[in-house]
């Protein structure tokens, strides 16, 4: 029981390893682009550092300088940013 | 069966380990070509683009918008030359003077008489302007893995919105002018190839051959409405 529970974490472990990477690189991937969208837009960012999904083509970004955005595509299908307070 | 399981996991750690330094590698990248993208851009740009900018600068505004928009497209078009002519010309004139005159005698003489125009055949010749394939273009902008969707998304937008702006000009119902467009259409490109420049160089000097090809579609008002259909 012990060896398969220990087992068990093993392979949890190991999953996380192989995980972790591809997360990172897709969060690395979305920072770049809504850093980029941002400043496509002329707001002020500098470098995005953190981005949470609120929903499917919805973002809140927060940038290396402190401001924050809300990143969308609206019914028209435009990119919208909002500076957030 | 442990001293297996160990060396499993030490393979798969060894594994991801091999894997972890892309991770951070990107986000340097971009972050260095976000901040040299207006020092590097301008290079391939540079020859063209500053030719012709002072020219539509130095056209009267209001000519370009009473005037109708045909004659104003030939006029651009032919001044630009003679202009880039004429500096490409004084710059040759420019550097001999400056090496065989004394530093003295060029600071008295900045006023002075000008040494002659060069004979017509030390002139370079207008580059051609490259084939343009706008369909290639634009497939290879969707394909492109440099910029992200919400990216690319954005620019579309962007780029929608400039062509509502000649579309409105063509019609009359823009205030703006040929020279005001021009300037929106650098910008515009600058952004293009500010993102795609370091990680898609064939699209970023497709972009730049393409420039002028691109531009002459947009300011010729038959064509453009080709492109509209």
């Amino acid at each position: 029981m012990t060896n398969r529970t220990a087992v068990l974490t093993q392979a949890l472990l190991v999953a996380a390893f192989i995980a972790g990477p591809s997360f990172a690189a897709d969060d690395e991937a979305l920072k770049k682009d809504m850093t980029a969208v941002i400043a496509l837009q002329g707001l002020p960012c500098g470098q995005v550092v953190a981005v949470k999904v609120n929903a499917e083509n919805d973002f809140a970004c927060t940038c290396k300088d402190g401001n924050r955005y809300r990143v969308y595509v609206n019914a028209a299908g435009r990119v919208v940013v909002e500076k957030q307070r | 069966m442990r001293l297996a399981q160990v060396s499993f996991l030490l393979v798969l750690v060894a594994g991801c380990a091999g894997v972890a330094p892309d991770a951070p590698v990107t986000p340097n990248a971009e972050v260095v070509g976000l901040q040299t993208t207006t020092t590097v851009q301008p290079e391939p740009v540079a020859p063209q683009s500053t030719a012709p900018r002072p020219t539509a600068a130095a056209t009267p505004a209001t000519s370009a918008a009473s005037q109708p928009v045909p004659t104003e497209t030939a006029a651009r078009a032919s001044p630009t030359a003679a202009v880039a002519e004429k500096k490409s010309a004084a710059r040759e004139t420019q550097a001999p003077a400056a090496t065989t005159r004394p530093p003295t005698a060029a600071a008295s003489s900045a006023t002075a008489a000008r040494p002659p125009s060069p004979p017509a055949a030390a002139i370079p010749p207008p580059a051609a302007p490259a084939a343009l394939d706008l369909n290639a273009l634009k497939a290879q902008l969707k394909e492109t893995k440099a910029i992200g969707v919400l990216t690319k998304l954005s620019l579309k937008n962007q780029v929608d919105d400039l062509m509502q702006q000649f579309r409105d000009f063509y019609q009359g119902k823009a205030k703006v002018t040929m020279v005001q467009l021009r300037r929106s259409y650098d910008l515009l490109l600058m952004k293009v190839l500010s993102l795609v420049q370091d990680a898609d160089q064939k699209l970023a000097s497709a972009i730049v051959a393409s420039r002028e090809a691109i531009w002459g579609l947009l300011a010729d008002p038959k064509k453009f409405a080709t492109l509209e259909g």
